[in-house]
């Protein structure tokens, strides 16, 4: 059994995962310090 | 303890620990990367399919400890009632269920080529499953909570409770007949059975993944604290209007 | 008199030890129906009965692999111990099945005390290491040099 396949799916799954996770959090986290900020100003 | 119990002085060290983890995470996970897929020898049994381990054992490794940080955070909460505490234990579990998840897809993925199986019901792999439903009952006890209004006290005492899991994971393979096999690593003896050849990248691999965790749970408490900013800004302005 | 944080927290390490001996209870009572399979040593002693379905774990007897004519049957022996059990199974066997390695099979003790299975699943050890090969070659090179 050719074993490259499984290895390509298990690392795409793992780095595109915590890419996403982290993607997800970093929207999260600029879009409340952005309306914080914004409600700061007025 | 209290030291980053106000949350600007937390702000204060959180913002550059964000980037920090996030950059110095990458710096390790691609030579960790590289040289799990394309430099060490293949394994003399398993063949290449052993590369897998790279991804996994920091998957297996950060989806505990990750529980270990959330019941942390919740004595934390239960006992000091430490005002960043709930945020933390929040923020921790949806990072740690990811980490949970990704653990048992590369052990499914890995399981198929050598074991010649996806999944079986073994104390290893079942328990696992128990800690990533864990996860996601937590999150929904504290979402639940918080809607009402609440603190998160009966989240936290789950979080605790959860403990119970990580040894039944961590002792399943000895104590039960298990599909899965021992432990290749101990840190309490310092030993390993991973061939010096095959074992550089783990290291590399494990430190840039957890600083990655790291640095989503300091985006997710980042993101819950501004909320919380914004709510009770908006809340004030509400009130100066009537 | 305790403040009200130091009556949290025995209350909290109160509930924690509560907790990890109730898990420790348990655990215990579920000991043998956790196993994920029984070996061959189970069988030599009689604590399994004839054609209930289960799973049997153990190595592969060096030597002991006896591939049928018909290609698809094989027959090999299944050791823990001293204790030895011979398994039968008609199929394609996993790529890391190996004499002297471990493996998983599913099926049924027969009444002639041969273990008939349906499913072999190959089980691997915690080592890690290069191929002997490779090892062997990496030792001539610097030999060479």
């Amino acid at each position: 059994m050719n074993h490259w396949p499984f290895i390509i799916a298990a690392y795409g799954l793992t780095l595109g995962g915590t890419a996403l996770l982290l993607l997800v959090a970093f929207v999260r986290m600029r879009r409340f310090e952005k309306r914080a900020e914004e409600l700061k100003r007025r | 303890m209290h030291r980053f119990a106000n949350p600007t002085r937390f702000l204060k060290f959180a913002r550059p620990a964000t980037w920090v983890c996030l950059s110095l995470g990458l710096l390790l996970l691609v030579p960790g990367i590289y040289g799990g897929l394309f430099i060490t020898p293949p394994d003399y049994l398993q063949g290449d399919s052993a590369r897998i381990l790279y991804v996994h054992v920091p998957a297996a490794w950060l989806g505990m400890a990750g529980w270990s940080g959330l019941a942390a955070a919740s004595i934390a909460q239960i006992v000091w009632r430490h005002p960043l505490a709930f945020v933390a234990a929040q923020a921790t579990a949806p990072v740690g269920a990811v980490f949970a998840a990704l653990c048992l897809a590369t052990g499914s993925i890995w399981g198929r080529p050598t074991w010649g199986t996806w999944w079986e019901w073994d104390g290893r792999l079942t328990s696992m499953l128990i800690l990533f439903f864990l996860y996601l009952a937590y999150i929904a006890l504290a979402d639940a909570d918080r809607e009402r209004g609440g603190e998160g006290r009966i989240a936290a005492i789950f979080g605790i409770a959860g403990t119970a899991i990580l040894p039944v994971i961590h002792y399943s393979v000895l104590w039960w007949n298990t599909l899965h096999q021992g432990q290749s690593i101990s840190f309490v003896r310092g030993e390993s059975s991973i061939a010096e050849e095959l074992f550089w990248p783990l290291p590399l691999t494990a430190g840039g993944f957890t600083l990655l965790f790291a640095a989503a749970v300091l985006m997710f408490m980042r993101a819950e604290l501004a909320r919380g900013r914004v709510e009770a800004r908006l809340r004030r302005q509400a009130e100066g209007q009537r | 008199m305790m403040r009200p944080k130091q009556q949290r927290l025995v209350l909290v390490v109160a509930a924690l030890v509560a907790l990890g001996g109730a898990a420790l209870l348990a655990l215990w009572g579920l000991e043998s129906r956790a196993a994920y399979f029984v070996t061959p040593s189970d069988i030599v002693a009689g604590k399994v009965e004839a054609g209930v379905p289960l799973r049997l774990g153990g190595m592969v007897r060096e030597g002991s692999l006896d591939r049928k004519p018909d290609g698809v049957t094989v027959s090999f022996e299944a050791v823990s111990g001293a204790d030895v059990v011979e398994v039968s199974y008609t199929g394609i066997l996993p790529d890391l099945f190996r004499e002297g390695s471990g493996m998983v099979a599913e099926g049924r003790l027969g009444a002639d005390g041969r273990f008939l299975a349906d499913t072999i699943l190959a089980k691997h050890d915690e080592r890690y290491m290069p191929p002997p090969l490779e090892k062997a070659q990496a030792a001539g090179e610097t030999l060479e040099r």
